[in-house]
This record gives C-alpha cells, sequence and structure tokens, in this order.
C-alpha cells in the first residue's frame, strides 16, 4: 500500500509541474509590456515598474520565472487584482459558496444517478431503461447553461419554489436548484456506468450462487450485485468533485452565487487575464489534489489496484 | 495411433459417410470481407444509424444552402421589429436586436458545426499519430507521450481553454470569422487529444501483438509499413467511435464558452451566441422562442452525432451488442 502512495504521490508532481508550465507559457505568449498588464494597462509610475517587476522576477530569465511561478503557486500567492485584493483572499472569501455547491451537486449526482442507474440496469432494455436512455442523451446534447437557465425559469421564475438567483447571503436552501442543474452534467454518465455495471454483474457466477441457494432477490440485489458494480461508479463519481468545481463557472454565473466561478467569470468580462489565470491555476490545483485523493481511496477500497 | 487393445475394436461405432450439404460448402478461394465492408453491412440495417443519419443530413443542407430555408438575412435586423412576432417570410418572429430568428438559427449552423467537426478532425489526428507511436514503438517513446498526455489530460477542458481564449483575446483581438473558429478549435483540440491517444495507444497494443503482424514481419514488412498496413488499420475502430461522440461534446464546449463571453465573437453567427444572447429573455420569462430554437437546433445536431457514434460501435463491435 505504502508503495503504491509512493508511486502515485511521484506520479502527480510532474502533472503539477507540467500543468503549471502550460499555464506559465501561455501567460508569457501575450503581447505588450508584462507590467501593464498586471498593472490592468493603467500607465505606472517608475516606482511601480520597479516594485512590480522585483515582486514577479520579471527581469530573471523565463525558466527562472516560471520556479518563481510554481513557488507562488504551492504558497498560495496569486498576486494581486486590478482593484489591488490578494487573488487568494479573493479566493478564501469564495470557494467556501463552491464547495459546498460541488458538494451537494456530488451528493445529487451519486443518489439520482445511482439510484435511476440501477433500476435501468436490473431492468435492462425495459421501458424504464430505454426512457433512461433517451434522458441521459437529451441531457448530454444540450448545453448545461441552457438546461440552467429552464430550470430557473420554471422553479425559480414560474413557480416560484426557490429563488431564481442566490445573490450575496446563501444558504443550503438556495444552492439546491444550482446544485442540481451543476449535477446533471455528469449525472448522464453516471447513470449509464452504473446501468453497465449493474447489469454485468447480474450475471456473474457468485450471483447465480446466491440466487441458487435461496436468497432473496432484494438480498441478492444489494449485497451481490450492488456492492461489486459501485467500485468503478463511485471512483468515477469522486474524480468529478474536481471537474464539477470547474463546471461551477457556468452554474454559478447562472445563479449569481458568490463563488470562484462566478470570481472567474467576472474576472473573464472585466479582460483580468491575469486574475483569470490565478483563479484557474489555483482550481487545476485542486483538480489534482483531488484526484490524487481518490486515486487513494480507491486503492483502499479496491486490493487490486494496489497491488497491480 | 496405438492399435486398440483386444475386444476394444467392438465399441466404436461404424462411420457413416454423409455428403457435405451445398449450405456447408466453404469457397476457400473467397476473401473473407474486410471488417469496414462487414460494419457498413451491419450499420445500414440499423435503425439508429438511419435516425442519425437523417438528422446529420438535414443540418448538412443547413449549412451548404440555407437560402432554402429562409430569405432573410441573419446580419440585417432593425430595432424597430425587436421581438417581433411572427410574420410573412418569418416563421418564428425576431431577436431583441430585430434579427430573424429563424434565419439566425438556419446560419448559425455554420460556425458550431464547423468548430465541432475541425476539432473533432485535430483531436482525431493529433491522437491518433501520438497514440500509434507510443503504442508501437513503446519504451522511452512511450513515457514521454503517455506522460505529457496526462498532464494535458489533468487539466480540465473548460478551465484550459478559458485560460488560452483569454490570453490570445490579447493577443489577436480583430480575427474574423475563420480566424475565430480556428481560436475555439486549437483551444479545444489541444487539450482534448490525449482521450484519443490513450484509446489508440490501447488498440494498437493489443492489436500488434496479432499473428496477421508476425506474418507480415515475417515475410519482410518493414516496421512503418507494418504500422500503416496492418496495425493502424485495425486500431481505428474505438477511435472513430470516440471521435463521432466528441464532435457532438464539443460543440456543447463551443456553445458554453460562448456563454461566457470566450467562444466566437458576437458578430458571428452562431448558435452559442444567440443562446448567450437570450439569456437576458429567461429572467423576465418573455420571448423565451429566441433561446429555445437555437437551443432545440444545437440539441439536435449534437444527438445526431451522438447517435451516429453509438450506432457505428454497434457495428464495429457486435460483441458488445449482443451481450
Amino acid at each position: 500500500m505504502w508503495w503504491y502512495v509512493v508511486k502515485r504521490l511521484l506520479q502527480t508532481i510532474p502533472v503539477f509541474l507540467g500543468a503549471t508550465l502550460i499555464i506559465f507559457f501561455l501567460l508569457k505568449l501575450r503581447p505588450g509590456d508584462p507590467i501593464l498588464n498586471l498593472a490592468g494597462n493603467k500607465p505606472v509610475s517608475q516606482e511601480v515598474r520597479d516594485a512590480l517587476a522585483a515582486q514577479y522576477h520579471l527581469d530573471d530569465p523565463l525558466l527562472l520565472q516560471w520556479v518563481h511561478f510554481v513557488k507562488n503557486a504551492v504558497t498560495l500567492d496569486f498576486g494581486n487584482t486590478f482593484a489591488g485584493q490578494p487573488v487568494f483572499e479573493l479566493i478564501q472569501q469564495t470557494f467556501p459558496v463552491t464547495v459546498v455547491l460541488a458538494l451537494m451537486a456530488l451528493a445529487f449526482d451519486a443518489i439520482l444517478g445511482i439510484g435511476l442507474g440501477t433500476i435501468a440496469g436490473l431492468r435492462r432494455n425495459g421501458w424504464f431503461d430505454s426512457s433512461m436512455l433517451v434522458v441521459s442523451l437529451i441531457l448530454l446534447s444540450i448545453p448545461i447553461f441552457v438546461v440552467g437557465f429552464v430550470m430557473q425559469l420554471v422553479f425559480g421564475v414560474k413557480l416560484g419554489w426557490t429563488t431564481p438567483t442566490v445573490g450575496g447571503d446563501w444558504n443550503v436552501g438556495k444552492l439546491i436548484l444550482p446544485a442540481i442543474v451543476l449535477a446533471i452534467a455528469n449525472f448522464a454518465y453516471t447513470l449509464r456506468l452504473c446501468r453497465t455495471s449493474v447489469a454485468e454483474n447480474l450475471t456473474a457466477d457468485h450471483v447465480r450462487t446466491a440466487r441458487a441457494k435461496g436468497l432473496p432477490e432484494g438480498q441478492v440485489v444489494v449485497k451481490h450485485v450492488l456492492r461489486n458494480s459501485l467500485v468503478p461508479v463511485i471512483t468515477y463519481i469522486g474524480i468529478n468533485l474536481g471537474s464539477l468545481m470547474a463546471g461551477a463557472i457556468i452554474t454559478e454565473t447562472i445563479f449569481n452565487i458568490p463563488g470562484v466561478g462566478n470570481a472567474a467569470y467576472q474576472a473573464i468580462i472585466r479582460g483580468e487575464t491575469s486574475t483569470v489565470v490565478a483563479i484557474v491555476t489555483f482550481m487545476v490545483m485542486v483538480y489534482v489534489f483531488m484526484s490524487l485523493i481518490v486515486d487513494l481511496l480507491y486503492a483502499v477500497l479496491d486490493p487490486r489496484i494496489r497491488y497491480a | 495411433m496405438p492399435e486398440p487393445r483386444e475386444g476394444q475394436e467392438r465399441f466404436v461405432a461404424p462411420i457413416d459417410e454423409t455428403p457435405l450439404r451445398a449450405i456447408d460448402a466453404v469457397d476457400v478461394d473467397a476473401v473473407p470481407e474486410n471488417q469496414w465492408k462487414e460494419a457498413w453491412k451491419r450499420l445500414r440495417v440499423s435503425p439508429l444509424f438511419w435516425l442519425a443519419a437523417a438528422i446529420i443530413t438535414f443540418i448538412g443542407v443547413m449549412i451548404f444552402f440555407p437560402t432554402l430555408f429562409t430569405s432573410a438575412d441573419p446580419t440585417r435586423g432593425s430595432l424597430d421589429d425587436s421581438f417581433a412576432p411572427a410574420r410573412d417570410g418569418h416563421p418564428f418572429g425576431f431577436t431583441r436586436q430585430g434579427y430573424d430568428l429563424w434565419a439566425r438559427t438556419v446560419y448559425g449552423a455554420r460556425a458550431s458545426v464547423a468548430v465541432g467537426v475541425l476539432t473533432a478532425i485535430f483531436t482525431a489526428l493529433l491522437g491518433m499519430i501520438t497514440g500509434a507511436i507510443a503504442g508501437y514503438y513503446g519504451g522511452i517513446v512511450d513515457t514521454l507521450i503517455s506522460r505529457i498526455s496526462d498532464i494535458f489530460f489533468s487539466i480540465p477542458l473548460l478551465l484550459a481553454c478559458i485560460v488560452v481564449i483569454s490570453v490570445i483575446n490579447n493577443t489577436w483581438p480583430n480575427r474574423g470569422f475563420w480566424g475565430s473558429v480556428l481560436v475555439v478549435v486549437v483551444a479545444l483540440a489541444l487539450f482534448a487529444w490525449p482521450q484519443i491517444t490513450r484509446q489508440m495507444r490501447g488498440a494498437v497494443l493489443e492489436v500488434k501483438n496479432l499473428e496477421f503482424v508476425d506474418a507480415a514481419t515475417a515475410i519482410g514488412a518493414t516496421k512503418m509499413t507494418n504500422l500503416r498496413r496492418h496495425i493502424v488499420p485495425n486500431s481505428l475502430a474505438p477511435v472513430i467511435v470516440a471521435t463521432t461522440i466528441t464532435l457532438g461534446i464539443f460543440i456543447v464546449a463551443e456553445s458554453s464558452l460562448s456563454f461566457l463571453g470566450l467562444g466566437l465573437p458576437q458578430n458571428v453567427v452562431s448558435w452559442g451566441n444567440d443562446l448567450s444572447d437570450a439569456q437576458n429573455q429567461v429572467r423576465s420569462g418573455q420571448h423565451l422562442q429566441v433561446m429555445y430554437l437555437p437551443a432545440i437546433a444545437l440539441g439536435m445536431t449534437v444527438l445526431g452525432f451522438i447517435l451516429l457514434g453509438e450506432a457505428v460501435r454497434e457495428a464495429l463491435d457486435p460483441k458488445a451488442r449482443k451481450k
């Protein structure tokens, strides 16, 4: 097990370094004076210019600049927004909402995906399975923001079950609708994965044995089919926590949720490229970290992985 | 064969020579049909395929001959017509800017599908080449390609595109229709290829140790010939399926980027831009057709490509269907 942990950790380092390298070079591709870019294209005095150059090591060779970029990212120093607020402070203010939203979406994804996927898998090619197939295909074909707008309109504006937008004082109740919208993006995949997994396990030898010894069907399904089917499904859902945070950019914008995705969107709209890049770098770090955690958890759950 | 022991011959039943019936005859001279012909045979009886083909053909006609569907100009509008109801020649009424909604939807197909198709082609080419090299040569080349693809895979597609396009917007602000399409295509393809690489690599690893490759080597085929003539054509099936399905996903991704203001520029007629413009209508709940019409067009197109991918998957891999 420890060997697996070490191996997986060692794999994460080049991935992280490579990702920062890509983002760093994209940033360097920008034309014009990097100091003006940092200051939001306002004219700056010589002192400010020198201070910024020193702060971002702009006079160093490129590779050294990248080293500083990585060091800053690891120490969570992402520079300032054009308004002068440290980006990390912005992230600290906005990240909790995004985490709550992503976790709620994860819960909806897991409950609906596994629940409906199991039913579809048990009655494969039945009417329920077919209608779920149609539903998941439709959900895959429509952009998530359209789904979001329609749900906002139906449940928020027309039916009035919830507030159409969340706004500054958020609470868990207001986040339910956005979390469902965010979950829908992954729901279709979770559903199909769970369905296939259950349908495959239904024909396994140990399930036939369980039936042959006279176990009630409910117990066969819960104890013998589900327990084995869920390992890949749970891994898939876990890996998605990171991508849910990325998907939050769109959901948070639609519902005006004061999360980190919305902060990124505002920065895009204002053309603050350095802030956008800082926030994205942070999200990529969270994503890489989450994949690491999920892989390690998976190894705990499934011994075949750690001995492979 | 050892001689039967004494008495043993009694238990052997007499053999009746029955001649082969005509139906059992095997034509040994006929070459077995190649897998693409076999696949096509299965494909053309699949209703799923014909549904997908009908949708895609319809969209294709819309792209190449938009004047068959509408005589209005999608870029010419009058604010007098803002949200004007349908009237003769304008079957779905007008958008907020006074453009003809139906004309916008018909002409919008061009940009959206162009992004999807071009991205899918680039991604497939990049993924197939890297995947084939990694799988076939193995060793250090494989490690290098696999690790680099891991890095690109570790950045979520939407986030990566946000960074790339934000940066390019600073570098190259006014870039016309094809320039804008190209930027979105490059941004998407740059971070989407590792998926295809992984699939291609896996398929090549499976194929490269099969007997017919050994046979080709034995009669003197070089590594390059082997790769080109035998390994790549036999590893293409999963890549073709994945490419068709991701084509639809790229169209959705382009519209999401447009929604964030990072897709095609505002002056390009595209479904993504029209949907993004329609968001103001949602909160008021009025004139919702400006959202529904492009959304339905986009959804149908994406559905067409996903269904095509599924149909091709079934045709290329009949084992999976029977299970």
